[in-house]
């Protein structure tokens, strides 16, 4: 029982940061209705930054976002307009053929540079236990958890708040409205996508705290972010941390109570029920 | 059509069909080329069959290396357990990947229902399928189970050398292509094309979203399925690892490179990637494997951005220049 | 001359979350007239429209097409059933020619040997031959159109709904438009119903014509007794004037 509990503990913080990640394809996929394959492998490569700028400079990895949040904004443009901007007139399966191309050449491009070997950074600030009870909590992966919510609500008060997240949420909910009324959808797409990849670089700053890299980290993201989009549906953020937290739950108790091998099986089971079940999601409006 | 375009048409397939059944005359000797041929023609029936789902019905489907993996289980089974011979394998193993295929199909091709979770889905079933079959210790595990060895049985589909699984993989590829171009310029073909380019157009138009995709995957599985038996063969062994996410990557690639909906779009995409990819790792060895998932991704890249009718299209425009009068004929 | 309507629309009632787009709507359609649906922007005429044919499921009311209940049923069974429609955003399909896109439609009854003939006879019909072997994403405005309205008509259809496909035309282009609506009528029995916010196409096409306004039906009538009706000026200018 105490296990299992520990489990739960542990698995709700990555939920959080796993939540995180999501936010940023849920965003993404609400405004232009694509799903961005690679976006696993951006957190790879926030990694991979983080990783850089922490060992060529010594700065921690919870403070490298500061540095990588304006880096993946502008990569995400980049993409945008370099890549997905010329297919969105296309059919739909040449959309979805251009992000998966982007998965797959990040990956074969990390695994060029990289090899399999994985990268870590030595130490950060934020090392270290403290006991509540029977129970351990790991110092990193409560910073990261409450990291993330934080972002989290940032985003969401963005969302709600602010001129340009209000035309993005705008863009989301009626896809065809905003079509008839000829709006200049273009920069509300980039920066969307902008936004969504640079969250990654939070995940990936605070991850790399206390965990390594290497190039199928792409991979493991991708199926956890699908996987809690999937769950979640569109429309709430909340209901997007909750699926989160769930999904990270599953994949911890998953590891600890029945094989570290299954740990991607339980996430790729949930993801594939809940598309068969309820397409929409638990929390989705459309 | 005149009779000067017919035979025209005609050579146009009797022609490399001819040199296609003559081609292992030339390397009988090297069984390194005879194997690389065989390959290309493996992954072209793969990447036509994937072209009717894919192509012209528009599901971008992740799944080939499950159905591929199904069928040689299938049919490895059969033979090994049973003696059945994989001639009968290839034919329950087809079946047995169209009832996966079904299961996964029949609740995404609601209406409505984006198509990114098809493509999700069924790479995630893949992956389930070799993590399940790799702890299934009775029928798979984790290591290779092997096929009985002959020099030369018809029966049991094992051979010394690649030249008669060069003739079997090419009378595969002449039934994927005869079976996509007959769905092509048929009923079942139009509809297809139809959702793809634009489903809500296409159901107020009479088509039904849901039969058609099914349909069309059926079909796509069961080819796949069945060659997943020769495959088996072609190895000699049965391994979780036919379950192979990058073998599905690299099936849809071939599938949108070679041009969608083209029927012979996707073998001239398989003709030229797979052979480059070959020459690649032949030159510059397994240390580099993932170089050529790189280029391919790149090419995917451009064509979709610059050039989305695929490099069939570059064909179909040097053949109307040659004819020098606009081309109105479907392949 | 058949005393049961062709379409009866009861209590149709369409709703987003908490937003009532369509408010117990009920109207009917003769077979074999002209119906005219017009009404400010955001009335709810698309809404209407798309709850008729399918697209959206209603919440509340019914929809008889030829006696039989269509209220909730998938498009393409609504297609069979022998209605068809077309976009107000057009919805072509890309990669196809003219022909092609004419194709899928003479599916919808046809086969083999006799869709071609249907196609080929449509294509005259419409007067789109010259362009058979254009591929859809090249053609300009009006033809798309056209397309769109030779593509549902290649589906039988005994009831055409036709979405603003008045829009963005000139002169010419509305005339050939309204020529080729009314031969679609006369030759082949077809019934048309519009929604249109060019007034020209409505007075000239049509014989009789409903009012929308924030959901609800507010007038119906001939065009003359739309022309003056106190509560449709109303609607049209407390619009205008509210800007």
């Amino acid at each position: 029982m105490q296990s299992i509990i520990q489990n739960i503990l542990n698995g709700t913080m990555m939920g959080c940061v796993y939540a995180l990640i999501a936010l940023g394809l849920s965003l993404i996929f609400g405004v232009m209705n694509i799903v961005n394959f690679a976006h696993g492998e951006y957190v790879m490569l926030s990694m991979y930054f983080t990783f850089w700028i922490g060992s060529l400079w010594g700065i921690d990895a919870v403070a490298t976002p500061l540095i990588t949040f304006p880096l993946l904004f502008l990569f995400g443009l980049v993409t945008y307009y370099l890549v997905i901007h010329r297919t969105l007139r296309q059919k739909y399966v040449t959309q979805i053929a251009v992000t998966v191309g982007l998965m797959t050449l990040l990956r074969a491009v990390a695994q060029i540079i990289w090899k399999a070997q994985p990268r870590a950074l030595p130490y950060s600030v934020i090392q270290g236990n403290f006991v509540l009870g029977d129970y351990t909590i790991m110092l990193s992966r409560l910073v990261s958890a409450l990291a993330s919510v934080a972002s989290i609500l940032l985003v969401h008060l963005f969302l709600s708040r602010t001129w340009p997240g209000r035309a993005i949420r705008a863009a989301s909910d009626d896809l065809d409205a905003a079509s008839l009324a000829g709006v200049n959808y273009a920069w509300t797409y980039a920066l969307a996508f902008g936004l969504g990849s640079a969250l990654t670089a939070v995940a990936g700053g605070v991850l790399m705290a206390f965990q390594q890299v290497d190039p199928t980290m792409g991979l493991r993201f991708g199926l956890l972010s699908f996987c809690i989009l999937a769950l979640a549906g569109l429309g709430s953020t909340l209901g997007l941390l909750i699926s989160g937290v769930i999904v990270g739950i599953a994949e911890s108790l998953a590891m600890g109570l029945w094989d570290p091998r299954a740990r991607s099986l339980v996430v790729y089971l949930i993801f594939v029920v809940v598309l068969w079940l309820r397409p929409r999601g638990l929390f989705g409006r459309k | 059509m005149d009779s000067r375009s017919k035979r025209n048409r005609l050579l146009s397939w009797l022609l490399p069909l001819l040199a296609a059944l003559a081609l292992p005359w030339l390397f009988r000797s090297n069984q390194y080329n005879l194997m690389l041929l065989t390959t290309v023609l493996l992954y072209g029936v793969l990447a036509t069959a994937w072209n009717i789902i894919g192509g012209m019905a528009g599901q971008f489907d992740l799944a080939a290396g499950g159905y591929l993996g199904l069928g040689a289980y299938t049919a490895g089974t059969l033979l090994l357990r049973w003696n059945i011979t994989p001639w009968l394998g290839m034919i329950a193993g087809g079946i047995v990947a169209v009832g996966f295929a079904v299961l996964v199909g029949y609740p995404l091709f609601r209406f409505k229902v984006r198509e990114v979770w098809y493509a999700l889905s069924s790479a995630a079933l893949v992956s389930v399928l070799r993590v399940v079959f790799l702890m299934w210790e009775n029928i798979g595990g984790p290591t290779e189970r092997y096929l009985p060895f002959h020099q030369f049985s018809l029966y049991h589909l094992r051979f010394g050398s690649y030249i008669p699984f060069y003739y079997i993989m090419l009378l595969f590829l002449a039934s994927a292509l005869l079976a996509s171009a007959w769905i092509r310029n048929r009923k079942l073909g139009y509809h297809l094309l139809a959702l793809g380019d634009n489903e809500d157009a296409a159901e107020v138009l009479g088509v039904d979203a849901r039969t058609c995709k099914l349909k069309a995957l059926m079909i796509y599985a069961f080819i796949i399925g069945a060659v997943g038996g020769v495959y088996a063969c072609l190895y000699g062994f049965l391994h979780p690892n036919f379950f192979s996410s990058s073998l599905s990557l690299e099936v849809s690639i071939l599938g949108i490179v070679g041009g969608l909906g083209i029927t012979y779009g996707p073998l001239l995409a398989s003709i030229l990637l797979v052979s480059a990819r070959e020459l690649l790792r032949a030159s510059l060895g397994g240390q580099l494997e993932s170089l050529y998932l790189g280029i391919y991704s790149i090419v995917l890249i451009l064509i979709a951005l610059f050039r989305p009718q695929g490099i069939a299209s570059f064909i179909r425009v040097l053949a109307a220049r040659l004819r020098s009068r606009p081309s109105r004929s479907r392949v | 001359m058949t005393s049961d309507p062709l379409l009866e629309v009861s209590g149709l009632t369409k709703k987003f979350g908490s937003l009532l787009a369509v408010n117990n709507v009920s109207f009917a359609i003769q077979s074999g007239e002209i119906l005219g649906l017009i009404g400010p922007n955001g009335a709810g005429k698309t809404t209407l429209f798309n709850s008729i044919t399918g697209l959206y499921r209603p919440e509340g009311g019914s929809v008889r097409f030829r006696g039989v209940q269509i209220a909730g049923l998938e498009p393409h069974r609504i297609c069979k059933l022998g209605m068809s429609r077309t976009f107000q955003v057009l919805q072509t399909f890309p990669s196809m020619s003219v022909e092609e896109a004419v194709r899928v439609g003479a599916y919808n009854r046809h086969d083999g040997k006799e869709a071609l003939a249907k196609v080929d006879e449509i294509l005259a019909q419409f007067e789109l031959e010259r362009l058979r072997s254009t591929r859809c994403e090249e053609l300009g405005l009006a033809f798309l159109k056209r397309v769109e309205i030779a593509r549902a008509a290649a589906t039988e259809p005994s009831l055409l709904l036709l979405d603003e496909a008045g829009a963005g035309l000139n002169a010419t282009e509305l005339a050939e438009l309204m020529r080729m609506l009314k031969a679609l009528r006369e030759d082949k029995h077809v019934t048309l119903c519009i929604v249109e916010h060019v007034m020209k196409m409505v007075m000239g096409l049509c014989e009789r014509i409903i009012v929308l306004d924030y959901g609800e039906l507010i007038a119906q009538g001939n065009p003359e007794e739309i022309r003056r009706d106190p509560k449709v000026i109303e609607a049209y200018l407390g619009r205008r004037a509210s800007r």
